[in-house]
């Protein structure tokens, strides 16, 4: 369990977690700045303290994730007093979530609200008052930070994680109880049920391979949307960047050629182009941005293809395309998908369908709900492999394998609420009749 | 009568260790006792340890208590459980001669100079100011002293049951403590009430020896002191039988009869130590249940039938208790029974055993809310440390969870406090792997000597053995093995160092050996463990003042708030350890503690 605590190397988003220019990333405690150092290109270890420094990012694979400014800061001299660094990078959510997924890899945790400046003031810096200190505890009680939002656990997968979770403490007690009780008392060894715990193992694999790691939630989704010219296409993307947190970012092409902005649709990264419209031409430069359209269509994750409910069009057939009808407020297509740009009618119901196509293809696994954040998915594999560790030390002793069993329960405990000493007794006084 | 400086109320396992602290350390010491002829009373199984319990005996020792000492003096059977399980959770448990055993106790605390014993009863405390400052006796005596130790077992309003038969008494036939509850609770104490039984006593020459399995201990006996070099007795067997369809008939039959389920006794009695007839209720489906037949001492004909205690009427337990093999033709020589008592909520007490409700008065032992002998005297010495402490200006001597079983145990009292009698198990030990038996001089022996209990001998073999270890361990780590060191191959699954056959080992005692081999063997998770171990001491570290205001704290819940002010924790650590306080709570006090600090 995560406590508010000083030194332990911990990192947190210091911007909003949104598309922006800029982010900034911060990381104190000890060791911090040689943590870093194999996966930044500049030299940190040897820069003094207050030092900017340019370089690349990069990830566990040697792959550069982002081009970044590095401050240093040694002990004593930042805001937490402690050894520590900001990096800023690119404000794209993907960056920041592979920034983040470096950090938890090489071992600084995320901060929990507030522990940046409860730091600060464990460690004297006078300058900041304890209410100030207080008050940022307390906002991660009551505030719904996005940053909170993600790591709750919906309601089956708290389930899921739960049945997890009782099936170990019950392993855990039937072995404890072999451990409390000599073997006069209870002759009969403990077996490890290799059975159960494999199905305990598949069920914790299954969860965890639901996160939309790929592609989905580290890069983001490519989104085209297409369709002939005068079709909709712009109200619809500006729309969706209305409603949606966006930036745009400078436009590369031309509007002939296309527009492209950063956007989050329900969480998910979105990379959003508006193209070119599809129409027979003679002119050059636009017969080059329908080119171009085509070869963005190929590379795209999901095509919103837009038609005008007036129009004879039809969408191409492609299992990545959704079909969209606009102008709503003219006509109205019945069951169809529609919206209109001018009433905004039908919007939520095309972002919806955007993200349910988008996440068609992962929520499929055997009836497994899905999760939507990294911790929840290293949690559950780190119990699954605690589960493993556990069988492997069978022939160490019963108390190694204990103690495995306990840090599996305390991984999925972290997710479903913590198990304690005393639930362990519980389960073992309420399943077997002890006592001489 | 003249004044002590300190007084200790009780001669059980925790008055035991708690006069000899006391006085060893110094002070004039004045035991009062019930009966002088109950001291070191083996009240319930004749035997010392077990699991978690082993390791508790051997930190006593380890501090310079005396449990270990009597345990060895008196022992009559060892037997090293878990052998197979796991070396982390070994623990060595012994029969015990309770004859011996209490009078060896009772020489020990005569040979005492500056402790005195003296037989009455107390009833009540002369107070000053909210501090303890002598005792009122039965009889009439004020003695007055400057700390005061209270540790009266199952007596204080004890009252016992057998079927429909009850009667105001802490053990069967001896008087309860009546009116000192009532002092205590006109005082502010909090009290309830707790339920414990004990089986019947049959006669050995009654008993059927080839219905029963014989079950023999190990041989050399191994001690619990460190200062004990080798115990040099024969060993004693117990035996073995079941209980059957029979038997379990009976109880059914008269389960109306029992005073637990015909609702006179309230009292909470142990999950873990169940009376037969709950045994029989509880599990319907067990066809049989264990019976061990143990001697209660080497001059007596009694056996303590371990597993059927009981609170039935007599006429019951003859019925059942003849219907086992090995004790058809049983002479039942004490019958068993169940007692109730009052015990002192554990939540009014610092982790110094020292009351919130009356400073100078320390609580031990059973009176806590827990149960065992082992248990009992770890507070008793803990609370005759602290009292010695509190007469000498120092600070209170704490052990912490990450060290020791009896960190654990008065962690858990004064933080959790207790609903059933506390037993110690080594689940309720988060670190476990570093508390093994074996390494308690370790980790406590250089505390003990400190704080001035232990003495310099004790502390001088301590660094005997820990430079044998440590060139033990050098030793390995230069001898190959293939294309390993020595060192690196014990790591490995079932290796022994026996096998090995390093020649240059063959000198060392075999306890050196041991314990070097455990160290190295679990070296790779104890690291593991090290991380967590230096957060936990990290937040044992970060003190919150005695006198802290709760109330002057914006940012906690009204309901940390009534919590923190009813244990008023002495650390941040103990603070997170309280059911019901959250993460950011113990953070927003962290935070105001430090800025009381600065001022």
């Amino acid at each position: 369990m995560a406590h508010y605590e000083t030194d332990e190397p911990i990192y947190a988003l210091a911007t909003p977690y949104s598309p922006s220019a800029l982010a900034v990333i911060r990381a104190s405690g000890d060791g911090v700045i040689s943590l870093l150092q194999p996966y930044f290109s500049g030299k940190i270890e040897k820069a003094e303290s207050g030092r900017v420094l340019h370089g690349y990012i990069n990830g566990t694979d040697g792959r550069h994730i982002d081009e970044v400014v590095v401050i240093k800061y040694g002990k004593g001299h930042g805001y937490t007093s402690e050894e520590a660094f900001e990096i800023m990078c690119h404000g794209s959510l993907p960056v920041i979530r592979q920034i983040s997924a470096l950090f938890e890899e090489i071992g600084i945790r995320e901060a929990l609200r507030g522990e940046f400046t409860y730091r600060a003031f464990m460690h004297g810096r006078m300058d900041l008052t304890q209410a100030e200190a207080v008050e940022e505890i307390v906002k991660a009680r009551t505030g719904k930070g996005a940053g909170e939002a993600l790591e709750r656990l919906s309601g089956t997968i708290l389930e899921e994680a739960d049945k997890a979770k009782n099936e170990i403490l019950e392993i855990l007690a039937s072995l404890e109880v072999q451990l409390d009780y000599g073997e006069d008392e209870i002759p009969e060894d403990w077996e490890f049920p290799s059975e159960r715990v494999h199905a305990i193992r598949d069920r914790l694999a299954a969860i965890a391979s639901t996160y939309r790691s790929s592609k989905l939630w580290t890069e983001g989704a490519v989104v085209v949307i297409a369709g002939r010219t005068n079709a909709g296409k712009s109200s619809l993307y500006n729309a969706l960047l209305k409603e949606n947190r966006a930036i745009v970012s400078p436009i590369e092409g031309t509007t002939r050629d296309y527009i492209e902005s950063d956007a989050e649709i329900d969480g998910i990264p979105v990379r959003l182009f508006d193209t070119a419209g599809f129409r027979e031409t003679e002119e050059a430069v636009e017969a080059e941005g329908i080119k171009r359209t085509e070869s963005l269509m190929e590379t795209a994750d999901l095509i919103v293809y837009v038609i005008d409910p007036s129009s004879d069009d039809a969408a191409p057939e492609d299992p990545r395309v959704l079909t969209v009808y606009s102008r709503l407020d003219i006509v109205d297509k019945g069951k169809a998908l529609s919206f209109s740009s001018v009433t905004g009618e039908g919007l939520d119901k095309v972002i919806s369908a955007i993200t349910g196509k988008l996440t068609a293809g992962l929520s499929e696994v055997a009836g497994v709900p899905v999760i939507d954040s990294e911790r929840q998915r290293d949690k559950l594999l780190e119990a699954s492999d605690s589960l493993g560790e556990a069988e492997k030390s069978m022939a160490f002793g019963f108390d190694v394998v204990a103690m495995y069993l306990q840090s599996a329960l305390a991984s999925l405990g972290e997710l479903t609420g913590l198990v304690t000493g005393e639930d362990v007794l519980d389960k073992l006084f309420s399943s077997f009749c002890l006592g001489k | 009568m003249r004044d002590y400086d300190a007084i200790v109320i009780g001669g059980g396992h925790a008055g035991i260790e708690a006069c000899l602290a006391l006085s060893r350390e110094g002070f004039s010491t004045l035991l009062i006792t019930q009966s002088l002829d109950a001291i070191g009373r083996m009240s319930c199984n004749p035997s010392i340890g077990g699991l978690a319990k082993g390791n508790l005996v051997r930190e006593i020792d380890a501090l310079g208590g005396e449990m270990g000492h009597l345990a060895d003096k008196a022992m009559i059977q060892m037997r090293m459980l878990n052998k197979r399980r796991g070396p982390a959770v070994q623990a060595p448990r012994a029969q015990e001669d309770k004859f011996t055993y209490s009078r060896i106790a009772k020489e020990t605390l005569e040979s005492e100079e500056k402790l005195s014993l003296f037989m009455d009863t107390v009833v009540d405390f002369i107070t000053e100011n909210g501090t303890v400052a002598g005792v009122v006796t039965e009889r009439g005596w004020r003695i007055s002293a400057k700390a005061v130790v209270l540790t009266t077992g199952t007596f204080m309003d004890g009252r016992i049951f057998i079927g429909e038969y009850d009667a105001p008494c802490g053990r069967l036939s001896e008087s309860a403590a009546i009116g000192l509850g009532d002092s205590l609770r006109r005082l502010g104490f909090h009290t309830g009430r707790m339920k414990t039984g004990t089986p019947a006593r049959v006669r050995k020459s009654t008993l059927d020896f080839d219905e029963m399995e014989i079950q023999d201990g190990d041989t050399p006996m191994l001690p619990f002191s460190f200062e004990t070099d080798c115990i040099d007795r024969t060993s004693i067997p117990c035996y073995v039988t079941y209980t059957n369809e029979e038997t379990h008939r009976i109880i059914r039959e008269n389960i109306s009869r029992s005073p637990l389920y015909g609702g006179k006794i309230v009292g909470k009695g142990p999950r873990y130590c169940p009376s037969i007839e709950d045994k029989v209720v509880r599990f319907p489906d067990r066809e049989r249940h264990q019976i061990f037949v143990e001697p209660e001492g080497i001059g007596t004909e009694e056996m303590y039938l371990n597993g059927l205690s009981s609170s039935l009427p007599e006429d019951v337990q003859h019925a059942f208790i003849h219907s086992i093999p090995g004790l058809r033709h049983a002479e039942i020589m004490r019958p068993a029974y169940a007692v109730e008592y009052d015990y002192l909520n554990p939540l009014d007490l610092y982790p110094s055993l020292e009351s919130k409700i009356l400073s100078n008065l320390f609580i031990a032992g059973q009176t806590n809310g827990t149960s065992g002998y082992e248990e009992a005297a770890a507070q008793g010495l803990i609370a005759g440390i602290n009292a010695a402490e509190r007469l000498k200006g120092e600070k209170p001597f704490i052990l912490s969870r990450t060290e020791s079983y009896i960190g654990v145990l008065i962690d858990d009292l004064v933080t959790k406090g207790t609903k059933e009698p506390y037993r110690m198990f080594t689940s309720r030990a988060e670190y476990r792997l570093s508390l093994r038996h074996d390494t308690a001089d370790q980790r406590l022996t250089r505390k003990g000597y400190e704080v001035g209990l232990a003495g310099k001998d004790r502390l001088d073999r301590l660094e005997r053995k820990s430079e044998e270890i440590r060139r033990v361990k050098e030793i390995l780590q230069h001898t190959r093995i293939g294309a390993k060191s020595a060192y690196d191959t014990l790591k490995e699954p079932e290796k022994d160092i026996h096998e090995l056959k390093i020649s240059s080992l063959a000198s060392y005692p075999e306890e050196v050996l041991r314990e070097a081999e455990l160290d190295i063997r679990y070296s790779g998770y104890i690291d593991r463990q090290e991380r967590e171990l230096e957060k936990a001491r990290k937040a044992e570290n970060m003190e919150i003042p005695s006198d802290f205001d709760y109330d002057s704290v914006d940012g906690i819940s009204a309901e940390a708030r009534e919590k923190l002010k009813a244990v008023r924790p002495v650390s941040i650590g103990q603070a997170g350890r309280i059911s019901g306080i959250r993460v950011s709570d113990t953070a927003v006090l962290a935070v105001a503690v430090r800025s009381v600090k600065r001022g």
